[in-house]
C-alpha cells in the first residue's frame, strides 16, 4: 500500500527525521485558517509520480492566490487520481538535493539502501550516480555511513545524512514497510538536512500487525470510492492500469486473532477490455491462462484469481467461492464466454462444476446468454456431461484446448 | 540433504485447520515418513497415528533427528515456528503458509544460511518426489516418476507444467515450488544446483514470469553453472503490468532504484534467457516438445 507523502511525513516525524512546517488541507476553506508563513508550498497529495511537472505543485505569496492554485490542484487528476487532501507546507531553500531510499532487494532477499547525490526530479535521468549498500547481516549504523561515503559526501554530511539513513531503515523494520524514500533530501547552505518529500509503501502482507497503517488503508478505501465518482473519464490505458474493483466485504480485522484475514481473500476482478471472462487460481496459472487467450487471438474482458484452493475449507465454501467469482467475471456486458480454469484435486472439481451448473441456470432463468468453458483435469468426461445436461457448457482437458474454445465461442 | 522416502517429517501446525491436518495426512497417505506433529497446546493428542507435540524439541526427543519440518501455522507465527524447527536441529523446512511479511523472511533467511538450512516458501506446495514423498500439498494427479526436475515459482502453474510433461510421457524426478511471496527461503540457483547434482534428474525445468527479477538472475547462472538441459516457461507474456497481478514484481515501486540495485539494465526480460541459450517455451504444452529436443542432442 503507497501511502500519501503527508502520511509518509507524519512517520517521518515519529522517527525524528526532520520536516518542514506543514498543514493539510482538505478543502479551500482550510487555507484561510494557515498557521504557516507565507510563502507556501501547495502540493496535491496523490500516489503517483512526477507532481511537479503534472502542475500538482504550486508555491503561493499570499491567500489570494493560494485559494486560486488550491482549486486548480484539487480539480487536477495526476495519472486519472484527483488529490483528496493537499499539503501546504513552509518553502525550503535548498542548496543541494539527495536522493535515499531503503528497500528490499527479492534476488539477494536483503534490505538495500539507496543514495545518490543527484537527487529531486533529475534521479531517474542520472541513475549511474545511485549508490547501494546491501544490508546482508544485523543493521547497524555503519552501513549507512558506508552508502553517504559512496555517495561522495564528505565532512559533516557524513554524519548528518548517515543518521536520516539509519532513522529511514529503523522506520522500514518497525512498520514492516517495501520501501521508504525520500527524495528529496535537502541539504540548506548551513548544512543542515530536511526531507522535502517522500514515499513510504507498506507492505499489504504486514498491515495485519500495524493497526495504525491499516486504518489509514481505510481512509484510502473511502477516497479511491469517492474518486471514482469524480473522475471524468476512465482510464485512457485499461491494460496498463491497475484499476482494481474489489467487490466481496473489506478484510475485516479480527481482534482475537493476531493475523488479518488475508487480501487475497476477497476476491478481486481485473478489468481488461475484450470479451473473454477468465476464472482461475494461481498467479502463475492465470498468467498461463491470459497468455493462452491472447496467443489464439482472443481478447480477455477480466479476470479473477480465485488464490490457493486450501482455504476453501468449510462445507460449499469453494462452490460458493466459485459462484461468486463466476458472478464478477460475467458483471461486464461484453462478456460472451467464461473461460474457468481452476487446477485442483478430484474433489475440488467436483465443487467448481456444481458452481458453473448452479450459476448457468440461475443465468438461464434470467435470460443472460452466456458460454462457460470448462477446463477439467483427470475426470470422467462424460458423467460430468451427463450432470450438465443442455447447459451451454463446453468441456476441455488441457489449457490449449480450453483457450482455442473459448477464443471460438467468443467470436 | 535427505529427500528420501525414510527421511522423518514433522507437521507445525497440524490442527491449525482442517485442511493442514487433512495435509499431514495426505502426506502420510503418499508415503511420507510423517512422524510427527506440533501445535501448542495440544501436546499428547494423536492425528491418526501421529503424535502430537507442545513443542518441537519434544517431538525431537520422542521420535529422535527430523529432517523436515513441514509449516502450516499462520503468517505471523511463521518465522518464530522456523526458528523454533532449527533450533530443534532441522534443517529442511518446507512453508506452505502464504503472506509471510518480508521482513520475517529476511531473519529467516539470515538464520538459515548461518546454520545451512534448505528452506522453501512461504506460500508453496512444497515438494514432490513421485511416487516417493510429498512435503507440502501438491496434488499427486498430476505427477509421475520420471526424469524431468521441475523448479517453480508457482503453485498452480507447477501442477499444468507437470500435467502437460506426464501426458507427453516425461515423468519427474521432483518438482518444487520455491514459494510465491516475493521473499523466499531459497532461490531458483540454489534448486538448479541441486537438481544438477542429482542422479535422478537428467534435465530440468524453470517455470517462472517474466517479469520476475529472481528468473533473469537464474538465466545467467545457468548459462554459467549448470550442464544439463533447462527449458525455461515464463508466464506473463501478456498480462496486464503492474501489481495486480504478479509475485515479484510489487516491491518495486521505485523502478529506476530497481534497475541500478538489481542491475537489470534491459527492459526486455526475455533478453537474459535468449542471452543465456536456454529455450523459452510459450505455453506449458511446449515444454515437453523442447524437452524432448535437448533430451535427443545429450
Amino acid at each position: 500500500m503507497d501511502l500519501l507523502e503527508y502520511q509518509a511525513k507524519s512517520l517521518f516525524r515519529q522517527m525524528a527525521i526532520p520536516i518542514l512546517p506543514s498543514q493539510r488541507i482538505d478543502n479551500l476553506a482550510d487555507l484561510k485558517g494557515l498557521k504557516i508563513p507565507y510563502p507556501v508550498v501547495l502540493k496535491s497529495q496523490v500516489r503517483a509520480g512526477g507532481r511537479g511537472r503534472a502542475g500538482g505543485i504550486k508555491f503561493v505569496e499570499n491567500t489570494i492566490d493560494a485559494v486560486a492554485a488550491a482549486q486548480t490542484i484539487f480539480n487536477l487528476p495526476i495519472e486519472d487520481e484527483y488529490p483528496q487532501v493537499l499539503l501546504a507546507e513552509a518553502k525550503y531553500n535548498a542548496d543541494q538535493e539527495l536522493y535515499l531510499a531503503v528497500l528490499l532487494d527479492p534476488v539477494a532477499r536483503r534490505p538495500v539502501l539507496l543514495g545518490s547525490r543527484q537527487g529531486g526530479m533529475d534521479v531517474e535521468g542520472s541513475i549511474e550516480q545511485m549508490q547501494q549498500v546491501a544490508v546482508d547481516q544485523e543493521f547497524s549504523p555503519f552501513y549507512a555511513r558506508r552508502l553517504t561515503l559512496k555517495m561522495g559526501l564528505q565532512g559533516d554530511l557524513i554524519q548528518s545524512v548517515s543518521t536520516i539513513v539509519e532513522k529511514m531503515y529503523r522506520l522500514f523494520v518497525e512498520k514492516d514497510l517495501d520501501l521508504v524514500e525520500i527524495n528529496p533530501l535537502g541539504i540548506s547552505p548551513r548544512g543542515e538536512v530536511m526531507a522535502l518529500d517522500g514515499k513510504v509503501t507498506a507492505n499489504d502482507d504486514a498491515l495485519g500487525r500495524h493497526p495504525d497503517l491499516a486504518a489509514l488503508s481505510e481512509k484510502r478505501l473511502l477516497g479511491g470510492l469517492a474518486r471514482e465518482r469524480r473522475s471524468p473519464h476512465a482510464p485512457s490505458d485499461r491494460l496498463n492500469s491497475n484499476s482494481k474493483v474489489q467487490h466481496s466485504p473489506r478484510p475485516e480485522f479480527d481482534p482475537k486473532s493476531q493475523s488479518p484475514i488475508s487480501n487475497s481473500e476477497s476476491l478481486q476482478l481485473i478489468e481488461l477490455d475484450g470479451n473473454i471472462g477468465i476464472l482461475c487460481n494461481g498467479v502463475g496459472l492465470t498468467m498461463a491462462t491470459l497468455d493462452a487467450v491472447t496467443h489464439q487471438g482472443g481478447k480477455p474482458a477480466n479476470f479473477v484469481n480465485m488464490g490457493s484452493l486450501e482455504r476453501y475449507d468449510a462445507a460449499n465454501a469453494l462452490r460458493d467461492r466459485a459462484d461468486l467469482g463466476l458472478e464478477l467475471v460475467a458483471q461486464d456486458k461484453n462478456v460472451k464466454v467464461i473461460l474457468v480454469n481452476i487446477l485442483g484435486s478430484a474433489s475440488k472439481s467436483e465443487e467448481i462444476i456444481a458452481a458453473v451448473a448452479g450459476y448457468l441456470e440461475r443465468k438461464a432463468r434470467a435470460n443472460r446468454h452466456i458460454q462457460v468453458v470448462l477446463r477439467l483435469v483427470e475426470i470422467d468426461a462424460d458423467a460430468v456431461k451427463k450432470r450438465l445436461g443442455q447447459l451451454p457448457v463446453q468441456l476441455a482437458s488441457t489449457l490449449d484446448e480450453a483457450a482455442a474454445t473459448s477464443v471460438s465461442s467468443a467470436k | 540433504m535427505n529427500l528420501t522416502p525414510e527421511s522423518k517429517v514433522l507437521v507445525q501446525g497440524i490442527t491449525e485447520s482442517p485442511a493442514s491436518t487433512r495435509a499431514a495426512l495426505m502426506m502420510k497417505a503418499y508415503g511420507t515418513n510423517v512422524v510427527a506433529g506440533v501445535s501448542p497446546g495440544r501436546g499428547g493428542l494423536e492425528v491418526e497415528g501421529i503424535p502430537v507435540f507442545d513443542l518441537v524439541e519434544q517431538a525431537v526427543a520422542a521420535v529422535g533427528h527430523v529432517d523436515t519440518a513441514v509449516i502450516f501455522v499462520d503468517a505471523y507465527s511463521v518465522l518464530d515456528a522456523a526458528l523454533e524447527a532449527i533450533a530443534g536441529g532441522i534443517r529442511q523446512i518446507a512453508i506452505v503458509t502464504g503472506g509471510v511479511p518480508p521482513l520475517d523472511m529476511v531473519r529467516l533467511v539470515r538464520k538459515a544460511e548461518a546454520s545451512e538450512t534448505l528452506v522453501i516458501g512461504p506460500n508453496s506446495p512444497g515438494i514432490i518426489v513421485p511416487d516417493k514423498l510429498l512435503l507440502g500439498t501438491h496434488p499427486k494427479e498430476f505427477y509421475t516418476p520420471g526424469p524431468v526436475g521441475v523448479i517453480s515459482r508457482s503453485s498452480t502453474l507447477t501442477y499444468e507444467v507437470a500435467l502437460e510433461l506426464t501426458e507427453a510421457g516425461l515423468g519427474q524426478s521432483m518438482a518444487v515450488c520455491i514459494g510465491c511471496d516475493a521473499i523466499v527461503g531459497s532461490s531458483f540457483m540454489q534448486w538448479l544446483q541441486i537438481l544438477d547434482e542429482d542422479d535422478s534428474t537428467e534435465a530440468m525445468v524453470l517455470v517462472g514470469e517474466v517479469d520476475g527479477w529472481s528468473e533473469q538472475a537464474a538465466a545467467s547462472y545457468i548459462a554459467e553453472a549448470i550442464d544439463k538441459p533447462v527449458v525455461a516457461y515464463l508466464a506473463g507474456r501478456y498480462a496486464p503490468k503492474g501489481p495486480s497481478l504478479g509475485h515479484a514484481g510489487i516491491l518495486i515501486s521505485s523502478r529506476a532504484a530497481a534497475q541500478k540495485a538489481f542491475g537489470v539494465t534491459t527492459p526486455n526480460k526475455m533478453a537474459a534467457f535468449e542471452e543465456a541459450g536456454i529455450p523459452v517455451a510459450t505455453r506449458p504444452s511446449e515444454v515437453p516438445k523442447l524437452l524432448k529436443k535437448l533430451l535427443k542432442k545429450n
